[in-house]
Order: structure tokens, then C-alpha cells, then sequence
């Protein structure tokens, strides 16, 4: 697993998309309740703060009447500017060409829509930023009465710019306790959904535990049941399945270490009788050539088929000992390339093997198992393949690889995955082969028997480059008398 | 499909945020507009200058007369002192006075301004301030209003009726 795939896993995991789902709750509810009352509170300050201000405006304009001097003076209307301004607001007024303005540091703070709207006739405010503070215009003419009821504008307007900073800082303050209310509740949320997930997640992550447990071959492995939820139904199957394969495990296991057994306690028992066997059918081998005719043929062929039998007891016995574990090497710093012509010149092969043996290649194994595995590969390869024989040995400093090819056919594919099972024929025409059919699932098991560490023994089949078949035995250079450990 | 579905999520989110984040503080508005401007009595007779080829509306210290005749002897008299320093002329020629003005002889109350001066050669500037001048001395004393016109006859025949232009 990349670090990329695990970190899209962790984010697409149970816990963070529980977080996230709950997040996003609390956000999306906070934002609608505290954003919308924000937004009402806000307007009614403003409102508010809008409506009082004309209103005083309009209480102050309206204490001026009756107007007795128009068109005013500049004097006038500088007066009029100041009586109209106080510590929030200052006030602007305009005649024509002429204007005066209470005492601010804003040159012309008015625009020119609101000007217009003043100027058509309507009393008019509008919001804007002066200087980076908010500020509220407000405009009005001040407008003539006529006995008819209809008024005139008189052409003086009165502007008052009013100050919204205390207003912006209420509304600031508002938005802090929104935002802070936000903060908080999403906090919740999330320490909400932490706990929801740990609630949901650790049931889950037992049962994987438990899963991986099961599946590295512990079938006791059984989960507390808590609760009555569906995670716990799936805990309850879980142990069910477990206790079920646990028992049907067993009973095959019962069953193959009985069959072991068996065959084991068979292969003892024929000892004895096939040694006397052995005895007498040396004493027919003796008496064989001094037989006439068939009872001649008959005592050679029990003697051979006794020497048959007796190899295929030895070897079940080997296989026996494998599979009860018990198997032990015997280990000792040995020179390959020595053993294995040791091996060679015994059975009389070495001038019909080709050999490829450097010599000082030493490691630590059994020379006895090793000489079991060399003789049957070199064996079987005289045997169902064609010569030229070719022994290789190479090394490297972890491993030992001794590669035994001979020119013959080859393996077929549909028998390559069975070369190394037990009593496998490849020609099932030939009922009757010379060897017992358990030499190389010896072998095989004689190299696994070699491991250090992560290192082990390997007997690998397969057909070379130029046909024929090719054994390639590794063993580690260092082996570690493990016992029987399979 | 996590990934997209999470990067949609995101974006919601920043979207809310923005948007709350864009709704902060007092904004800039538009002109809000209300009511009428503020009206009140005025003290003093109506004469109409002009200013900048404008009819302006002036007032003049009450007089005993509040009589359209009198009215228009004052705007025949010319800006006073201070009024011309603010640029405000007029048109009307100073031998307007004397001056009489009648009510009409129909209900509708429509009024007739008699002078001795050529009407026809009166400017069309100088003609308005006459007008306006008499409807706005005449709703003092009587049921004049903005739809009430005026026919000037001068030495040289009748120019009108007229209403006031400015309403």
C-alpha cells in the first residue's frame, strides 16, 4: 500500500467521513440560525439607527420655520450648519453655489445620487464608507408651505452625515458571537462524532482483528458479543462461523494425522517381516542361478520386488517422520562440491554426469539429506530423461544452488505442479515404476527442512532453455536446526 | 467518488464562509428615498429673480399690502443689494409699475395683469416672473393655485394665459 493510498483510505475512512458528516451539520446549522439572525439583528440596528437619525433631523429642520430671509447668506447658512451639527454628526448646507458644513474633516462627503434625489424633492439617506468608517447620509430641502397646501422648494437642502461607528461595533460584536457560537458548536460536533465513531469503529475494528486473527490460522478467535445491534449480529456469525470451522478444522486434521499415523504404524510393522524377507530372498539370489528355468525367474523376481518393497517402506517411514515433525538435521560444515562427487562416485555415476563444481563452496546443512537429494534428482533424471546428466553448483554468500538437467523430454505442464506429490506418476500407463514415487516429495521436504531465519530450503522443477528438465535445489548457506518446524 | 464528494463538501462549505464572510459589517447602501422634504410656513412676500436664466424664489420682508399688485411692484423694483452679490438678476423692466390685477370673471379664478408697457416685448424669462410672481402673492389673498394662469395686457394687447412654470 502506498502512502498516497493510505492516506486516501484514512480520508474516505468511517471515522473522518463521520466527522466530516457531523461538521458539516453543525456548520451548516449554525451558519443558517446564527448567520440569519446576524443578518436580522444587524438590520434592525440599522433601521433603527437610520430611522432615528431622520427623525432627529427632521425635529431639528423643523423648529427652523417659518423661514423670513431668502435667498440666505453665507453667514447664514454657516450658522444653520452648525446648530445643526453635534458631537455624532455634522451638517452641510447647501444654497446654489453656496455651502457650508459644520466643523469635519470630509471636504465633500456627499454624492451625487443622493444630491439628485434630494434635489427632486424627497427626503433621502443613503450608507457609505468615509475613510474607511461607515457613515449615513441623510438630505432633505427644506420645502415652503402655500396656503393651497402645496409647499415650493425653498432651494436650500440640509445634509446631516451621521457617524455609524457605534452601530458597526454593535454589529461587530454581534458577528463575534456568531462566529464564536459557530466555532464552539462545531467543536461539538466534532468531539460528537469522534465519540459516535469510536462507538461504531471499535466493534469494527475488533472484528478485523479478530478476521486477521482467524485467518492466520487462530480458529479460537472469538469475539465478545456487546450490545444487540447489527454490528453485534455480525459478531455473533463471526463466532459462529469461527467455532464452526474451528470443529470441521479439527475433525480433518483428527482424520490426516490418524491416516499418518496409520501408514507409519504399517511401515513399522512391515519391517520385521520384510527383513526376514530380505533374508531369505538373499538366499534365493544365491540359489537362483542353480534353479532351472522359471522357478529361477520367479525367486529373482520376488528378490527384486522384495528390495522394491523394503525401499518403499524406508521411504514411507522418511515421509512419516516428515510429517510428524520430528525430522532432524544433522548439520556440519560441508564442501558441496566434495559431497556432492562423494555422492556421484558412490553410485558409480560420476563419469556419466557432467559436472560444474567450483570448488570451496562450503556450507552448513545436512550432508546426509543432501546426498538423498543430489542421488534421487541425478537418479530420476538417468532415469526419465535422456543424458548428457548436468550437475551445477553455484553460490552466492546466502545461498547454495545446485541445478541437476539432463536432455531428455522435458516435464510436461500439466505435470509440473505435481512433480513433488506423493506416489505421482507422470505416465499413468506405467503402472509400475522402478523408484517408490516418494523420492523427489522426499527431496522436497529435505530442502525445506533447511531454513535460516526468512531463508529456506527450496526444490523447484521446471525445463531449461534447450528442453529437458532442470531441478534447481537452494539451500541457505547457514541453516539453523529448527526441528521438525514445518 | 470519495475524493469528488469530499471536494464538493469543501466547497459548500467555502462558499457559506465567503458569503457570511461578505455579509460582515455596515455596507455601502444605495439611496434610500422617504417621504416629501420637510415644509414649513414662510415669512414674507414671494418675488421670483432669476439666477442663472432660473426662476428663483425670493422672499421680502413682510408689507402692509400683500396684494399681487404690490408683490409685483417689488420684483418691477429689481434684486435688492444683497440679492444681486449672489447673482440673482431680473428681467422685468422697471416700468411695470403701475400695475392692477383682477380676478376673472369665471370661477375658475384666473387673473389678468394690466400694465402700461409693451406685453409682446416682454422676454419670455421676464413674462414667467410676472406669472409666477402674481399666482404666489394671489394665494395669499385669495384661492389661487398652481393651475391658476395669467394673461398679461400691455400697452400693445394681451400675451397669455399662462400658468406658472414652476409648480
Amino acid at each position: 500500500m502506498t502512502p498516497w493510498r493510505r492516506v486516501g483510505a484514512w480520508v474516505s475512512g468511517l471515522r473522518v467521513r463521520l466527522v466530516l458528516a457531523f461538521a458539516m451539520l453543525g456548520v451548516t446549522t449554525t451558519v443558517a440560525v446564527a448567520g440569519g439572525s446576524y443578518f436580522q439583528a444587524r438590520n434592525v440596528i440599522l433601521q433603527q439607527a437610520q430611522d432615528a437619525a431622520v427623525m432627529s433631523l427632521t425635529d431639528q429642520l423643523t423648529k427652523l420655520y417659518p423661514i423670513a430671509q431668502l435667498p440666505p447668506t453665507q453667514d447664514d447658512l454657516q450658522l444653520l450648519a452648525q446648530r445643526l451639527s453635534d458631537r455624532e454628526s455634522f451638517a452641510v448646507v447647501v444654497y446654489r453655489d453656496m455651502r457650508a458644513q459644520g466643523a469635519s474633516e470630509f471636504t465633500d462627503p456627499l454624492t451625487p445620487e443622493l444630491r439628485q434625489k434630494v434635489r427632486d424633492g424627497r427626503i433621502a439617506w443613503q450608507r457609505v464608507s468615509l475613510a474607511g468608517q461607515p457613515a449615513l447620509l441623510i438630505g432633505t430641502q427644506l420645502a415652503l408651505d402655500r396656503p393651497d397646501g402645496t409647499s415650493r422648494p425653498s432651494g436650500v437642502e440640509v445634509y446631516s452625515v451621521r457617524n455609524l461607528v457605534p452601530e458597526q461595533q454593535s454589529i461587530d460584536q454581534l458577528a463575534t458571537r456568531a462566529w464564536l457560537t459557530g466555532g464552539l458548536s462545531l467543536v461539538l460536533a466534532v468531539l460528537l462524532a469522534l465519540l459516535s465513531a469510536r462507538g461504531v469503529l471499535r466493534p469494527v475494528r475488533d472484528l478485523g482483528r479478530a478476521a486477521r486473527r482467524l485467518g492466520e490460522g487462530d480458529l479460537s478467535t472469538r469475539l465478545t458479543v456487546r450490545g444487540a445491534d447489527e454490528l453485534a449480529d455480525v459478531a455473533r456469525t463471526f463466532n459462529h462461523t469461527a467455532g464452526t470451522l474451528e470443529r470441521q478444522v479439527g475433525e480433518l486434521r483428527r482424520l490426516e494425522s490418524d491416516a499418518r499415523r496409520f501408514v507409519a504404524d504399517v511401515s513399522h510393522e512391515l519391517r520385521t517381516p520384510l527383513a526376514a524377507m530380505t533374508a531369505v530372498t538373499d538366499v534365493l539370489d544365491e540359489e537362483a542361478e542353480h534353479l532351472p528355468g522359471d522357478a529361477g525367474r520367479a525367486a529373482r523376481l520376488v528378490s527384486q520386488e522384495t528390495q522394491n518393497l523394503t525401499q518403499l517402506v524406508n521411504d514411507l517411514i522418511e515421509i512419516s517422520r516428515f510429517d510428524s515433525g520430528t525430522a532432524r538435521l544433522a548439520l556440519d560444515d560441508v564442501d558441496v562440491a566434495a559431497a556432492v562427487t562423494a555422492t556421484l562416485r558412490i553410485r558409480g555415476w560420476l563419469d556419466r554426469v557432467r559436472t560444474e563444481l567450483p570448488p570451496g563452496v562450503v556450507a552448513r546443512l545436512d550432508p546426509r539429506r543432501l546426498d538423498v537429494i543430489v542421488a534421487n534428482l541425478v537418479g530420476n533424471a538417468f532415469r526419465h530423461g535422456a543424458e548428457p546428466v548436468s550437475v551445477r553448483l553455484s553460490a552466492d554468500p546466502d545461498w547454495v544452488t545446485i541445478e541437476v538437467a539432463d536432455r531428455g523430454p522435458g516435464l510436461a505442464p500439466e505435470v509440473l505442479p505435481h512433480v513433488f506429490d506423493r506416489l505421482y506418476k507422470a505416465d499413468t500407463a506405467r503402472t509400475r515404476s522402478e523408484g517408490s514415487g516418494l523420492g523427489l516429495a522426499i527431496s522436497w521436504e529435505n530442502a525445506r527442512l533447511h531454513r535460516h531465519g526468512e531463508r529456506r530450503g527450496s526444490l523447484v522443477a521446471g525445463n531449461g532453455t534447450h528442453g529437458g528438465a532442470v531441478f534447481t535445489l537452494r539451500l541457505p548457506r547457514e541453516t539453523a536446526d529448527t526441528g521438525g518446524a514445518r | 467518488m470519495t475524493g469528488r464528494r469530499t471536494g464538493r463538501a469543501l466547497f459548500a462549505s467555502g462558499l457559506l464562509l465567503t458569503l457570511l464572510a461578505a455579509g460582515c459589517g455596515v455596507r455601502p447602501s444605495a439611496v434610500i428615498t422617504g417621504r416629501p422634504p420637510i415644509s414649513g410656513p414662510a415669512q414674507g412676500t414671494w418675488v421670483y429673480l432669476l439666477a442663472q436664466g432660473e426662476l428663483v424664489l425670493v422672499l421680502r420682508p413682510v408689507n402692509a399690502d400683500p396684494s399681487p399688485a404690490a408683490a409685483l411692484s417689488l420684483l418691477a423694483a429689481g434684486p435688492q443689494e444683497n440679492e444681486r452679490a449672489q447673482g440673482f438678476t431680473s428681467e422685468v423692466p422697471a416700468g411695470l409699475d403701475p400695475v392692477t390685477v383682477t380676478a376673472g370673471a369665471d370661477r375658475s379664478g384666473d387673473l389678468t395683469v394690466r400694465t402700461n408697457i409693451a406685453a409682446q416685448a416682454l422676454s419670455a424669462h421676464a413674462a414667467d416672473q410676472i406669472i409666477c410672481t402674481t399666482v404666489a402673492a394671489a394665494a395669499q389673498v385669495s384661492a389661487a393655485n398652481t393651475a391658476t394662469t395669467v394673461t398679461i395686457v400691455g400697452s400693445d394687447g394681451a400675451r397669455g394665459p399662462r400658468a406658472c412654470p414652476i409648480r
